[in-house]
């Protein structure tokens, strides 16, 4: 098999880096998402991997055909989905999928009511998936030891085999909380085997919640003034320790009732002539306005906090 | 004896690289591709059997090579094609159909006379493999 | 033209019927502040006024004398809504690079038209005006007919789509050839023609216009051993085939008795000529409907009056005249083959043919937007000195919907008439697999029929024949907005 290895021959790396146009998804992987170091350094991680691979390929040296099957875990709105999005592009770029689409699943779309609804159900979504990246959020519900007869999984049994057999077809990413993704690779070590990249990706520190605040402020055309982002640093410190912190989701709930408080605040002077300043910018009032900033939370509520 | 409808039936046999560029083409316009087999080739038999209902909605044509290569397994000796469906109004019908498998002998059909005053010929024609039941034609 | 009469203030009708002789323009048939409603009929002609005639009153002329008017005024007109029933010159320009030569835009109003009649369309908008003094010349162009109007045709007896399901022919064009020597052959010779031809690899073969009830072949005769030919070819393929029988005769009782004849032994298709007249295609189109036939016009006659640019009628109105009269094939140009086409104006042909909607589209000849409003689409025959070496122009060219019919390119194979058809099938295949692969036939076509001819001796050897035949002739109908016109390829 390696025997065709000719030492005078030269390999462009840079060549076929260039080539493949994975670098303006890289690029922009970098710059629409804060923080995520140890994500981002798999990511780059696995294009060189690919890349060299392509260039093994045409050296003419053995390339054991690569699984790239993943899991994502990580706390809700750490970027898991996200960067899912970005990973079925590159992906594509560098020629391990053939389309580059991500089709999002979760259990309901995969496991059926009643006998021989299961498998037709996956093969469905399997059939829509391939030549892109399946991703499955909260993985771990399709196992359910509690119910012997749970059709879960078949819905597993079908997914193992395909991640095994035709890997050139799709790939897989499940994601999940970390906890309970572990739990759910412990009981199924089929799965475990056949999953080569396990990402982690952290909770944001304050810094960089501000940091991706700042990133969706500019998206949206919107400003801070000098003590909206004071009280925005603040409103992060207590968030994180409230419950049902989403990390960036949050922040993006956050701003998007700042704005609602900004709009309202506008129109409660409509008299008053604006300047497209006043349209922009975010005042600490529509910031501090929110129950985060009450003594403490109203007791026994759900969900994420409400103005 | 060849059984020639299908818009690829005067090539050679279409390869599985072949096939999967049709369908590769078919999903490129957004058309719902299904494949359908039978042991009832006569040009009149608008109704094969269906191995699945149509596909919507995939973006390759691997998951569509999977159903035939399933169907081509499970029915090693009979025909197989590939259709393509386009919902465009005015349109609304099969827009390429071909065959991608086929029994290791094809009988053909024949063609009978039933003769009328004034030379007139009532024709009509029937597969031979039709004479055997279901289930055991090819 | 001259004016008699006195002028005096008082109601402007009556003023107008003291006039006697008035100009066409005075009469109300130009006016160019009038809107065309959504519910007129429009036309566009291309009128070449007499010297010192002027263009406008020439405009007018022609609206008036096909709509309401005589060379003078007459008092029953007060008797009618007559502002109404005039049609209205409401746009005249001149002819780019064709002086001497104008566009005027004539609209008529819905109610002058009879329901579901092209004889009373035409009678109207041709019937009276094409020798008129006052021109040197007069071409229609185009038409708009409004919704409300296609909706009193049945349209295509068949249909696209419905042809397709019915022949379970999908994703190519269709294939035909014209026996050939037009006249002249007897019954049982005739038919070998079609056998060969069909089971060789073609869906159609097809009656010459001229072939009707002769001497040498009457036309039970040919019926009988045209469809044992037909069926035979069934049998060896196991596909549907058919044979244009033209019913062309002398009476509708006639055509009517061939074409019943046809239908009870089994053919999926009958042939009729334009010449029998739009009465006749209409009656044709409405009995095909009624027994579930095909119904193949061929357009006989039609170049005595498209083919000049300066006067006739352009074949994209005949086109769709027969689109409304309901006929479900209609020959309409080659590009490549031998008879008269520019690329840009068959294209406009085709379109407005198949396609449910057109929209203005100049450079193919088209002037007006048309809503067919879920009329059937007619299948467009090329036919006319093409082979097997054009195929990848003509798929680009044409598109999918269309019967391509080669004659003497199946017929004068030199290994016979079945290698011809089956050369025509492979080469067309060939052309359609690659398509549907992505390559690009126009520039690769004579590499992919060398390809494909590897495994078809047949196809090698209409290649070495005819790979060279071209017929490149400039065309005279050429459209009036590409600044060069495109030559055929
Ligand atoms: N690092 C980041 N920089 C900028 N925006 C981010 C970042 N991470 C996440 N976001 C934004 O936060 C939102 C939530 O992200 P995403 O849906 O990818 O998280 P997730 O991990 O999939 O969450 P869940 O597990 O709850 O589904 C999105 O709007 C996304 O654009
Ligand atoms: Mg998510």
């Amino acid at each position: 098999m390696n025997s065709v290895l000719k030492h005078t021959d030269a390999f462009n790396l840079e060549a076929a880096f260039r080539d493949s146009h994975v670098a303006d998804v890289l690029e922009q992987l970098e710059s629409e998402l804060v923080g995520l170091a140890p994500v981002k350094t798999r990511i780059r991680d696995i294009c060189a991997l690919l890349l060299v691979d392509t260039l093994r390929k045409q050296a003419g040296l053995s390339t054991e055909a690569l699984s790239l099957h993943m899991s994502f875990t990580g706390n809700p709105g750490t970027g898991k989905t996200t960067v899912a999005l970005r990973m079925a592009e590159i992906l594509h770029r560098l020629g391990y999928v053939r389309k580059g689409h991500m089709v999002a699943v979760t259990r309901d779309d995969l496991v059926g009511q009643y006998i021989g609804h299961t498998a037709p159900k996956t093969r469905e979504v399997l059939k829509r998936a391939m030549g892109g990246v399946l991703f499955i959020d909260e993985a771990y519900y399709l196992y359910r030891p509690e119910n012997e007869r749970d059709y879960g999984q078949e819905a597993i049994e079908i997914l193992l085999q395909e991640m095994e057999n035709h890997r050139d077809d799709l790939v897989v990413i499940l994601a999940g909380y970390e906890d309970r993704m572990d739990r759910f690779f412990r009981s199924n070590p089929g799965m475990s085997s056949r999953i080569a990249h396990h990402i982690a990706f952290p909770d944001y520190t304050a810094a960089e919640l501000l940091a991706i605040a700042d990133l969706m402020l500019d998206q949206m055309q919107y400003s801070l003034s000098a003590e909206a982002r004071t009280a925005l640093e603040e409103y992060i410190e207590r968030r994180q320790t409230m419950p049902h912190f989403a990390n960036a989701r949050s922040i993006r709930n956050a701003l998007d009732r700042a704005r609602l408080r900004q709009a309202s605040r506008l129109f409660n002077r409509r008299d008053a002539s604006l300047a497209r300043n006043d349209l922009m910018t975010i005042e600490a009032a529509d910031i501090r306005a929110s129950r985060v900033f009450a003594e403490t939370p109203p007791p026994g509520r759900q969900g994420e906090l409400q103005p | 004896m060849r059984l020639t409808q299908g818009t690829f039936s005067f090539l050679p046999d279409l390869t599985d690289a072949q096939i999967s560029s049709q369908i590769e083409y078919c999903l490129q316009r957004g058309w719902a591709v299904s494949v359908e087999h039978t042991e009832d080739p006569h040009p009149r038999n608008t109704y094969w059997e269906m191995y699945g209902n149509p596909m919507f909605d995939l973006k390759d044509a691997a998951g569509i090579m999977r159903e035939v290569d399933e169907c081509r397994r499970t029915f090693p000796n009979r025909y197989i094609k590939v259709n393509a469906f386009d919902s465009t109004r005015g349109i609304e019908s099969l827009r390429l159909s071909f065959i991608v498998a086929r029994p290791q002998e094809e009988p053909g059909f024949e063609l009978l006379r039933e003769e009328g005053p004034g030379r007139e010929v009532r024709y009509s024609m029937r597969s031979y493999a039709t004479r055997r039941p279901e289930g055991h034609r090819y | 033209m001259k004016r008699i009469g006195n002028r005096t203030a008082s109601d402007p009708a009556a003023e107008r019927y003291r006039a006697g002789v008035l100009k066409y323009a005075q009469m109300g048939y130009w006016d160019s502040g009038y809107r065309p409603k959504d519910t007129d009929v429009l036309a566009m002609f291309r009128i070449t006024p007499q010297e010192g005639v002027d263009a406008n009153e020439a405009a007018a002329a022609v609206a008036g004398e096909s709509s309401t008017a005589t060379w003078t005024v007459v008092w029953t007109d007060r008797l009618t809504a007559c502002d109404r029933y005039r049609a209205k010159a409401y746009k005249v320009e001149p002819v780019p690079g064709a002086p001497g030569q104008y566009f005027a835009y004539i609209a008529y109003d819905l109610d002058l038209f009879e329901p579901g009649s092209v004889a009373n369309l035409t009678a109207s908008i041709i019937g009276n005006v094409f020798g008129f003094k006052p021109l040197k010349a007069l071409r229609l162009e185009d038409m708009r007919f409004p919704v409300a109007y296609v909706k009193t045709f049945a349209g295509p007896a068949t249909g696209i789509i419905v042809e397709r399901e019915r022949l379970d022919k999908f994703g190519r064009p269709l294939l035909g050839a014209t026996v050939k020597p037009k006249l002249g052959l007897s019954g049982k010779n005739y038919g070998r023609v079609v056998y060969e031809a069909l089971q060789g690899g073609l869906d159609f073969t097809k009656d010459d216009e001229n072939i009707n009830s002769q001497p040498f072949m009457h036309w039970r005769d040919r019926f009988l051993n045209c469809m044992e030919a037909v069926n035979r070819a069934q049998a060896v393929s196991g596909e549907v085939k058919g044979h244009y029988l033209n019913v062309t005769a002398a009476t509708m009782e006639d055509m009517y008795e061939r074409a019943a004849f046809a239908r009870d032994l089994g053919s999926v298709i009958v042939m009729i000529d334009l010449v029998i007249g739009y009465t006749a295609i209409q009656s044709m189109a409405r009995w095909a409907r009624k027994n579930d036939m095909i119904l193949h016009l061929h357009r006989a006659g039609h170049g005595t009056y498209t083919r000049q640019k300066n006067h006739g009628v352009s074949f994209r109105v005949i086109a769709k005249w027969m689109r409304l009269a309901g006929v479900d094939h209609l020959h309409a140009g080659t590009i490549v083959g031998k008879l008269e086409g520019d690329p840009n104006t068959v294209q406009g042909f085709y379109n407005v043919l198949r396609e449910p909607h057109n929209p203005v589209d100049l450079q193919r000849g088209i002037f007006f937007e048309q809503d067919w409003a879920g009329l059937g689409g007619i299948m467009p025959v090329a036919s006319g000195g093409i082979h097997a070496g054009q195929m990848h122009q003509l798929l680009t060219y044409l598109g999918d919907d269309t019967v391509l019919q080669f004659g003497g390119g199946t017929i004068g194979h030199p290994m016979g008439i079945s290698a011809g058809a089956t050369a025509n099938r492979v080469a067309l295949e060939a052309m359609v697999l690659a398509r549907n692969e992505g390559r690009d036939i126009w520039r690769e076509g004579p590499a992919i029929l060398s390809e494909a001819a590897r495994h078809c001796t047949p196809l090698r050897a209409a290649l070495d024949t005819w790979g060279e035949v071209t017929f490149d002739y400039a065309s005279t109908d050429t459209p009036d907005f590409v600044p060069t016109p495109t030559a055929a390829a």
